[in-house]
């Protein structure tokens, strides 16, 4: 397997300016400043074709491609670290330990993108990747890395942490630049598109942070060592964040397009060795998919579309035999109820009514009739909103209740789970 | 010029305008909550929601109109789309027709009359929140009804720039709060709210549970309150809805103000000062013409007047700045080459009141200044003397303000005002006029705009209409005593 991010063992000083040189770090920066003009930078990204890796999987090179170059107006860049997805916890390992991949990346970002101030918008709960991210802005400034006259060009650039506080929403890109103007983290209608009109409404790059953290490879390495790893639709690698009901949950890094199958090897198989009941591929907003159906595939993006899921932000939930999906979709409904910013009708009102709706069957009241209920809410979140919250809740719901559905009918019939109803996996006796 | 077909129809849009611009400007009227004319778009209600072809369903007050788009307002996935919205906009409303102020001209009850008229399919409990949150000590808040389109919000962030109004929490347990700093209280153009609130959540404390809005009706008027001349609506009980029994007064109360839309470039707004013109209005009226302080009916103290005029050699008026263009016409007419004329200020600031600001607010608290000086261009000081050298025998005081004190010695006084004054009593002659809300007329404002005003009650019997009065008492003064 091919290592683009976690190239290198974990060690107490791994995240060090020194140790990310000794790996021949800001090498390639140096390059950049020095050789390359701007424009070759993003041709570069752009053949590459490395897609967004915080859930839209959106081409990164044509998100840059938008941005005009030297028309006068302040540019902006935003890694989006404010990894909020259930499930997810992959930027996480990058900004704990590899700070300085990041900071190297988004300096060639904007280099490229003729970006002065870079943000970094950080989930307020994270506390280690923020002291970690902060030592290194740092060291990068103290060593000439950053800051003005990058390595002695005429390329200035400074990175800047924002750290949230603690909304989800605020991780859609356009909630998380409203929230760094100072405003309530409202998400934007489009259009105007981010790259047109974005931070202070100028034009705006918001990246996740893997996939900016993918940058320096592809430009020291090229497009097509790039385009050699995962598959010819999905080149590259992922981080999945590997969590649920396995023996060892964790951060792994695949190829695009690896076996589903033997990444659950690698994580040591099913708890207890139970069956695969389920999977949630991409963060609970992906459509949840049955152990028979992900068993076979390759994970890619084009392959999980396919079966008609994603990738997601690559949180992925594994769920063993015996697990209540009532309770699981409870679970989820009440986070969406309690993460909706409320700004928009649908979602608004939606959610809860969603989530009373669900609270309601689990309480022994639920009536027939409230499964289609659920399908109409859904339906009614459906692209009608202005972010994609609404949508997401509604794909979940309608995800689980497509696959397990006489689950619902049996807690409504019996108002008892079918299971033990409960999420946790505990040992049989 | 992009032009788009809305609803089969072809129509030319501005540039730049989005769809429910241009369709509003054709006369076209698609629903919604959140989208107002003056303010920015929210894109959040989602019930402005219409079909183009070949790119399905968008909000039209965010879709920018562009050359050859196909738009449908009405057609089946709109109305389904619609029907659904309005639903969950109605979830978590107490549907509290019976009892709230808006009924009657509610967007979100006509709205689910038109588009939706289903009873809830919900039988969850609604959300509940705040009821009678006092906003400031002119506005009441019910967060039931609040349906979250931060019109409020906007319109204090860019029309009157108070930034008095925000949500709070997130979610269905969102909540309009006034900002910790007062500063909607402070706002003086605050009560405006109440007209872009789509539904009953902002109520006016001034005007809550006073009446039904299907009981009153609006006349065309102008505010006094300064040299501005904003057009209002004065809001009235219906003649045919006329209380015989319980209080009657009712039907000469202006129950409420509102801006009424003439398209000015200011916007549809007004100040403060102009929701309260109903108290400024009811202040205590003068109802009894005098002599010397002794009451006499009204013919008496015309004739008494025009005798005076007649009799006396050097005269002054103190022209009124609150009277009427065809008022001051009708002096200067009737009686203008046989005074020496000064323009009065009826009005002056008042204490804490907002004297000037950079948007709607004049210094000059007189409706008509503007007309009053174009007629009778102020010379010298007044009371003092005539260009004559002569010391004035006769001053007609015309309008508020009058004081006894400042009439130079010898001078005979004849005083006319609507509103009641202790000192109407040393007038040799006193004369009760009617009041703007009794008479129709003409201002021009500091700009030069000329606007209408017309009446919305019958005169009092024992009040003279100041146009007539002039005439009467120049066909008086002609006629040898």
């Amino acid at each position: 397997m091919t290592k683009l991010i976690m190239t290198f063992p974990v060690t107490e000083t791994s995240h060090t300016l020194a140790s990310y040189r000794s790996r021949g770090g800001y090498a390639t920066l140096e390059r950049v400043v020095r050789e390359m003009r701007p424009e070759d930078v993003t041709r570069e990204v752009t053949a590459a074709g490395v897609q967004g890796r915080g859930g839209a999987a959106f081409p990164a090179g044509r998100k840059w491609s938008v941005i005009k170059l030297n028309d006068g107006q302040p540019h902006y860049l935003c890694a989006n670290a404010d990894e909020g997805e259930p499930g997810t916890f992959k930027d996480r390992w990058i900004l704990e330990n590899a700070p300085h991949l990041l900071l190297e990346s988004m300096l060639i970002a904007a280099y490229a993108l003729q970006v002065r101030h870079a943000f970094v918008y950080m989930r307020g709960e994270f506390d280690l990747p923020y002291r970690r991210l902060a030592s290194a802005i740092d060291e990068a400034t103290a060593a000439g890395l950053m800051g003005e006259r990058i390595l002695g060009s005429a390329f200035d650039c400074d990175v800047l942490i924002y750290r949230g506080a603690g909304s989800y929403v605020c991780g859609e890109a356009s909630a998380l630049l409203t929230s760094i103007e100072g405003k309530r983290g409202y998400p934007r209608n489009r259009p105007p598109r981010l790259t047109v009109r974005g931070l202070y409404q100028r034009p705006t790059v918001v990246n996740n942070v893997e996939t900016l953290s993918n940058i320096t490879g592809i430009v020291r390495d090229g497009a097509a060592a790039f385009r050699a790893v995962g598959t010819a639709d999905s080149p590259g690698t992922r981080l999945v964040s590997v969590s649920g009901h396995v023996n060892r949950p964790g951060v792994h890094e695949i190829d695009l397009g690896y076996a589903f199958e033997r990444l659950l090897d690698d994580c040591g198989g099913v708890l207890d060795g139970r069956a695969l009941k389920a999977v949630i591929p991409g963060g609970i907003s992906s459509k949840v998919l049955t152990g028979d159906e992900i068993m076979p595939l390759a994970l890619d993006h084009e392959s999980l579309a396919a079966a008609g899921s994603s990738l997601g932000s690559g949180g992925m939930i594994v769920i063993a035999e015996g697990t209540c999906m009532v309770r699981l979709l409870q679970v989820m409904l009440r986070f969406y109820h309690h993460e909706s910013c409320g700004q928009c009708t649908p979602c608004r009102e939606g959610m809860g009514w969603l989530h009373r709706i669900i609270d309601r069957i689990v309480a022994g009241e639920g009536r027939p009739e409230d499964i289609d209920r659920l399908y109409r809410i859904s339906a009614a979140n459906d692209g009608t909103t202005i972010c994609g919250l609404g949508d997401a809740a509604g794909y979940a719901t309608s995800g689980i209740l497509n696959k397990f559905r006489p689950e619902f009918e049996y807690w409504i019939e019996h108002k008892r789970s079918r299971f033990d109803g409960n999420l946790v996996c505990r040992a049989s006796s | 010029m992009p032009r788009i077909v809305v609803d089969g129809r072809a129509i030319d849009a501005a540039g730049g305008q989005s769809v429910i611009e241009a369709a509003r400007a054709h006369g076209i009227d698609i629903p919604h909550f959140c989208w107002h004319p003056s303010l920015s778009v929210a894109g959040s209600c989602r019930v402005c929601v219409v079909e183009v072809e070949g790119r399905g369903l968008d909000i039209a007050c965010n879709l920018p109109a562009t050359e050859g788009m196909q738009v449908f307002t009405d057609s089946p996935a709109v109305r389904e789309r619609r029907r659904e919205m309005l639903e969950l906009t109605l979830l978590n409303h107490p549907v509290d027709c019976g009892i709230c102020d808006k009924a009657g001209e509610c967007t979100l009850q006509d709205y689910h009359y038109a588009h939706n008229g289903a009873a809830s399919a919900s039988g969850e409990r609604k959300v509940r929140a705040t009821k009678f949150h006092a906003l400031s000590d002119r506005i009441v808040l019910d967060n039931e009804r609040c349906i979250l389109c931060s019109r409020c919000v906007r319109f204090t962030h860019e029309v009157s720039k108070s930034h008095g109004l925000g949500i709070l929490h997130r979610g269905d347990g969102s909540l309009l709060r006034e900002t910790g700093d007062g500063a909607f209280a402070r706002d003086p153009y605050s009560d405006n709210v109440l007209d872009v609130c789509p539904v009953g959540a902002l109520l006016s404390r001034s005007s809550l549970y006073r009446a039904r809005v299907w009981y009153l009706q609006p006349t065309r008027s102008v505010c006094p309150g300064c040299a501005r001349g904003c057009p209002v609506d004065l809001w009235h009980r219906k003649p045919e809805w006329r209380l015989n029994a319980l209080d009657p007064a009712k039907n000469r109360a202006i129950v409420r103000v509102t801006p009424r839309d003439d398209g000015r470039p200011e916007g549809p707004w007004i100040c403060n000062k102009g929701r309260d013109l109903a108290a400024l209005f009811e202040r205590p009226r003068a109802m009894q013409a005098m002599l010397h302080g002794r009451a006499v009916p009204l013919d008496v103290a015309i004739d008494a007047a025009a005798d005076l005029i007649d009799s006396s050699k050097t005269r002054i008026a103190l022209v009124s700045s609150w009277a009427s263009n065809e008022e001051l016409a009708a002096f200067k007419d009737a009686l203008g080459e046989r005074f020496t004329t000064f323009v009065k200020e009826d009005h002056r600031p008042l204490p804490g009141e907002t004297i000037e600001d950079d948007f709607l607010i004049r210094a000059d608290k007189n409706p008509n200044a503007t007309a009053a000086a174009a007629l009778f261009p102020v010379r010298g000081k007044p009371m003092s003397a005539a260009p004559s050298g002569q010391p004035p025998d006769l001053v007609l005081a015309w309008g508020e303000g009058f004081d006894a004190r400042g009439l130079p010695d010898g001078a005979r006084a004849i005083v006319l005002d609507a509103y009641g004054h202790a000192d109407h009593a040393r007038a040799d002659v006193f004369i009760p006029l009617s009041i703007q809300t009794e008479r129709a007329g003409h201002y021009t404002n500091f700009q030069g705009v000329v606007r209408a005003f017309d009446a919305c009650f019958d005169k009092p019997a024992s009040v003279a209409d100041a146009q007539e009065l002039f005439a009467a008492l120049a066909v008086g003064a002609r006629v040898p005593a």
